[in-house]
């Protein structure tokens, strides 16, 4: 589904290919989640309060993104569409739509994944121009998005962005959605739509040269440090200080990771793994089947019925129990633990 | 026998419990159980004498639930009859399979909560179609619709 | 040793002690706060404040009986109530052991945490104003004392109390007996900060067959009225709330809320002390009491973190003893504390803490000690007296349809319809909430059904089915009766009875009046018939032998409990004859001596008294400003 209306050069100059790059924005952010979460999950209950901390600040950002995202297109009447087996990438797997030079997994928290991590939330360089297809980094894609998305709202008489009352109303606002290591910015103007990006961004790969991200100068929070940087103190297994550069690097106190505190899960797992073991295939269809309500539950609330997003929040609890009691069962005849598979099941 | 043990206690868990292998397994505590069970580490406050007869009446225990398993391998209306006529009476095994139900159920050993995860693990939460109170939070708002 | 000039020396960090601190030191005014329980608990930054709240967690998750105070440090130095240790009382025999001395008739039965942020780390979060008859209980009904305050006149407290606390509900659902409706009471545009906490699906199913029903007490008809209960626990802003804060005007002389509509952004929940994002909602983690492991649930450490520290200096460990007085003056010239540096020894230094104003805030109980043992305040020999708190009575069933009990915050609806009436002549009045976990207060389940399975021989499958069939349809329903205020109720002290630091402890005279006792036979009569007209089973069983709290009434026996909502003792009044403290909750005898907290209220009314205490305490705070920049 991804990149249908998306141009070789990676520009954006229709309103349908910004459709599509956005779409292509839900499906990113969206991607990158259940590699996070394998690793957040993995980590034992009580150890690595550092690691734990880190990576869950990072995965409910980029749940914020996704809805950031979801937010910018329905603005511009678009439909984000994420009910749909093509919806739920492969692992392993690229990042939709990328250059394709890294694989993410679903896989433990290790050195290996924080590895992976790093690629994932790797800053742009000035020397890559803006790019929505065959992209390096996660933000030469976003900067072809604002590109587009002014490109295309001054080239249209009256502008993109929906005046239509039911279709304002689709907006996921702070009525909704909290907790979430962000604000919520209801998008209905250019503005918003830059606003939203400069957030996704911000918040992901920094403010340019620092190690922040934009959270504290747009919104007065805490110093926080950027994806990138987050997961590179992991890296380092040392803390940055607040007069750390990028060149720096971290050069504050040393942190203890546990890299062996981790049930060992089995790497991108697959229902048809367990195809032996029924009790435990039937726990891995149904932390499949919720996640797949969970999808649902997202879709349905972004496209008219935000008041659904409450259930969908006690889904991601439910989630979340049912992974880590996935991965305190042993798979007979391995060393492994079983895991979450996010297969789409119906 | 210390594996074997350990596999026949995940085995009568599942039957007394009414859970199934994976779902005890799901909870972590298969291993803790085990040991609170077979009282390894050792208790200190027990003197030797009743770690004795402790170990001794965990032994036959063990023996009794291997055999049933073995007699009753086919037929799993005779299996329930062994069970109910021969672990489950306070009278046999000091009250063990009891005892066991309850560590599965509650977390608890005697008077005392296992541990943290012992108390958040309770089957009995789960039964409940809930949650331990104070841990695993179904999120805001879960109370206003029936369980997922 | 003493302690340098302050403005105002506080005794006790609840939201008492908390509020009047945050309050004063942000209008610039130099504070000292002592503190009874351990340095670790006033952490406020992130790493400490987690650290030490997830020592309370981890605390509470280990106990074996997970009651109110199980989460929070047992403290020699400063020992306090647990409702572990209220027991049956044997007449004419020794008081049974604990923290309480107590002499009966009966138990009290409610404890506190002496810990940084008090008692209401262990509150379950109801935020219910007064009724405009509890106010004037004696003009009205005869019964009791009137305030020699209105409902009116504490409204504008009342809303500061809500912003503080950060109060979730609607005030177009609050529809209460004998009271102008929601507009009329709480002013036209009036809203809460945060929309309700989604009601519960067992009140949703509870109130199909209960809303609107009639029941018949004492020959009367009255219509059952469900409502929404207002709660000091994060839930959805509200976009119209238009308040952000409370500021001390120096030109008006008085307390504002600030604030304006039209920002950005709403109002923003307020989240817990050590990370700005957890907390911002209730996440249903179904243990409001004895904590809200992601500080959803307010707690007076939210309220201390937004003190100005420059200005603010806290002495933890430091056990509030005595006040010393001036004999000629009156005024009080400092606080004696004892400062313990393990809470298991008996060692100690003695510190005096020196202010212009002194504020007790260290509980009913605590406060009323302190007086008795300094003797101060008590010309109207009040000190100590009219203890009360609501008496529970609590029915349990079991329900047709499972209705999934055991999720979400403790209580989320209730029944107002006996919160004010003319049969409070008569007997007391009360509030019904449903409760949402079950039987667990009564009967400690779901262990104890675990054990009623395994008696019946049940194991496997069929054990499990018994338990899920079991513990889906438990239904609780509590009957808060308003515990009318008796001289007789109340806290003394004697020589014999001192703690390790040679402090006293307090001796409890303790018992119920008709009056009560009639209230739970009507509470029961009206049990009675919603459970039958709900098909619900009932399954209530108050034991003559066990239950501590078992009293008899015409040849009846019912069972009380504690509600936690330990109130009385310093009574706010007209005159220094009738009162030890006047509506600005200055004592009488000491021009420069406030009591805060809820001892000071002359009634209990229906509500769980935090809220009205909050508003009381925010009337003292303006009143130390006024009398500071006089």
């Amino acid at each position: 589904m991804a990149g249908k209306h998306t141009r070789d050069d990676g520009t954006i100059r229709t309103l349908a290919e910004l459709k599509s790059a956005l779409q292509n924005a839900i499906e990113l952010e969206h991607s990158t989640i259940p590699t996070y979460l394998c690793a957040l999950y993995s980590i034992q209950d009580g150890t690595n309060q550092k690691a734990v901390e880190t990576i869950r600040s990072i995965v409910v950002e980029e749940m914020l993104h996704m809805i950031l995202a979801c937010n910018i297109l329905n603005a511009i009447g678009g439909e984000p569409a994420i009910n749909k087996p093509g919806f739920v990438p492969t692992y392993p797997g690229h990042l939709p739509d990328s250059d394709n030079s890294f694989v993410i997994n679903l896989a433990k928290f290790s050195r290996e994944s924080v590895d992976v991590f790093l690629k994932i939330e790797k800053p742009a360089t000035t020397s890559e121009p803006p790019k929505a297809k065959g992209y390096q980094t996660i933000g030469q894609f976003y900067q072809a998005v604002r590109i587009g998305l002014e490109y295309v709202n001054d080239n249209t008489p009256g502008g993109i962005f929906t005046k239509d009352k039911k279709q304002r109303a689709k907006q996921i606002t702070a009525e909704h959605y909290y907790g979430s290591g962000g604000q919520i910015i209801p998008v209905y103007t250019i503005d918003d739509a830059r606003e939203a990006i400069a957030e996704i961004v911000g918040q992901g790969e920094g403010i340019d040269d620092t190690i922040e991200d934009s959270d504290q100068q747009m919104f007065g929070q805490g110093i926080e440090y950027a994806h990138y940087f987050r997961f590179n103190e992991l890296h380092e297994e040392r803390l940055y200080k607040d007069t750390d550069t990028p060149k720096s690097g971290p050069t504050g106190d040393r942190i203890v990771v546990e890299w062996d505190a981790v049930y060992n899960m089995k790497p991108n797992p697959k229902m048809d793994d367990f195809k032996a073991y029924p009790e435990l295939l039937e726990k891995v269809r149904d932390f499949n089947r919720t996640y797949t309500l969970l999808l649902d539950n997202i879709h349905n609330a972004c496209n008219g019925q935000p008041d659904l997003l409450m259930k969908g929040v006690a889904m991601m609890y439910q989630l979340k129990y049912k992974a880590i009691a996935l991965m305190n069962i042993p798979v007979p005849g391995t060393r492994y633990m079983a895991g979450p598979s996010f297969e789409f099941e119906k | 026998m210390a594996n074997n043990r350990a596999d026949l206690f995940l085995e009568i868990s599942a039957l007394l419990t009414g859970f199934n292998k994976a779902e005890l397994q799901g909870t972590g505590m298969v291993a803790t159980y085990y040991n609170t069970v077979a009282n390894i580490p050792q208790d200190p406050n027990y003197s030797d004498q009743e770690l004795a007869a402790n170990e001794a009446n965990v032994g036959f225990f063990f023996e009794e639930v291997n055999s049933i398993l073995k007699e009753n391998k086919k037929d799993e209306s005779k299996l329930q009859q062994a069970i109910a006529g021969r672990l489950m009476p306070l009278s046999a095994y000091n009250g063990l399979a009891q005892s066991i139900i309850t560590l599965w159920y509650t977390g608890s050993w005697g008077a005392n909560v296992v541990n943290a995860q012992a108390y958040i693990q309770g089957l009995m939460w789960d039964t409940a179609e809930a949650h331990p109170p104070g841990a695993k939070q179904p999120g805001f708002g879960s109370w206003s619709f029936p369980p997922l | 040793m003493k302690t340098d000039h302050y403005d105002v020396v506080i005794a006790g960090s609840g939201i008492a002690g908390s509020l009047i601190a945050k309050t004063l030191t942000r209008a610039g005014k130099k504070v000292l706060l002592l503190e009874a329980g351990l340095q670790a608990g006033v952490a406020l930054d992130s790493d400490g404040a987690y650290n030490n709240y997830m020592s309370y967690l981890d605390r509470f998750y280990n106990a074996a009986a997970k009651v109110p105070n199980s989460p929070y440090p047992i403290l020699k130095d400063a020992p306090t109530s647990n409702v572990l240790d209220v027991v049956k009382l044997t007449p004419g025999g020794p008081p049974p052991p604990g923290y309480l001395v107590q002499m009966g008739p009966l138990p009290f039965a409610s404890d506190a945490v002496r810990g940084p942020g008090g008692t209401m780390l262990h509150w379950l979060g109801t935020t219910l104003r007064m009724l405009p008859n509890d106010f004037k209980m004696k003009t009205v009904y005869n019964q009791a004392v009137d305030w020699p305050i209105t409902a009116d006149d504490l409204r504008p407290y009342y809303e500061m109390a809500e912003l503080e606390i950060g109060v979730s509900g609607e005030v177009s659902e609050q529809t209460y007996p004998d009271t102008p409706a929601p507009k009329a009471y709480f002013g036209k545009d009036y809203v809460f900060p945060m929309h309700k906490i989604p009601q519960s699906y067992l009140d949703t199913e509870i109130a199909k067959g209960v809303q609107n029903m009639t029941v018949k007490l004492n020959k009367r008809q009255y219509k059952i009225n469900c409502i929404s209960t207002p709660q000091g626990r994060n839930s959805t802003p509200n976009a119209k709330y238009p308040y952000r804060d409370v500021i001390w005007n120096k030109a008006e002389k008085k307390l504002k809320l600030t604030g304006l509509l039209g920002e950005k952004y709403d109002y923003n929940p307020v989240p817990s002390i050590w990370d700005a994002y957890t907390g911002q909602r209730c996440e249903g983690n179904a243990s409001c009491v004895p904590i809200c492991p992601v500080q959803a649930k307010y707690n007076p450490l939210k309220t201390l973190k937004r003190s100005n520290f420059d200005h603010l200096t806290i002495i933890t460990q430091a056990v509030a003893s005595t006040i010393n007085i001036d004999e000629k003056t009156k005024e009080v010239t400092g606080i004696v504390y004892k400062r313990y540096n393990n809470p298991d020894s008996p060692e100690y230094t003695t510190g005096v803490a020196a202010g212009k104003i002194y504020v007790l805030a260290a509980n009913a109980i605590e406060n009323a000690k302190i007086l008795l043992a300094s003797g101060a305040a008590n010309s109207s020999d009040q000190v100590g007296r009219n203890l009360m708190d609501h008496m529970v009575m609590l029915t349990w069933g079991l329900t047709k349809e499972k209705i999934y009990p055991y999720r979400g915050p403790g209580s989320t609806t209730n029944i107002a319809t006996f919160r004010d009436g003319p049969f409070r002549s008569e007997h007391a009045a009360w509030i019904s909430p449903f409760d949402n976990w079950g039987w667990s207060w009564p009967v400690f389940s779901p262990g104890s059904d675990v054990s009623d399975g395994l008696a019946m021989g049940l194991f496997g499958k069929q054990l499990r089915d018994y338990l899920n069939e079991r513990l889906t349809r438990q239904f609780l329903l509590h009957f808060e009766c308003e515990q009318s205020p008796d001289p007789d109720n109340r806290v003394t002290i004697d020589h014999q009875y001192l703690d390790p630091l040679g402090n006293y402890k307090p001796i409890i005279h303790y018992y119920a009046t008709d009056y009560m006792l009639k209230s739970m036979e009507a509470a029961k009569t009206v049990s009675d018939q919603i459970f039958a007209a709900n098909g619900i089973e009932d399954h209530t069983v108050y034991n003559p032998v066990t239950d501590a709290g078992y009293v008899t009434y015409k040849g009846q026996g019912y069972t009380y409990r504690g509600a936690g909502h330990i109130v009385g003792t310093h009574r706010m009044g007209f005159n220094k004859h009738d009162s030890v403290v006047n509506h600005e909750q200055r004592t009488w005898d000491h021009p420069n001596l406030f009591l805060a907290g809820c001892g000071n209220m002359p009634t209990l009314g229906t509500s769980n008294p935090s809220l009205t205490m909050t508003a009381l305490t925010f009337k003292a705070a303006e009143a130390i400003l006024k009398q500071l920049e006089k």
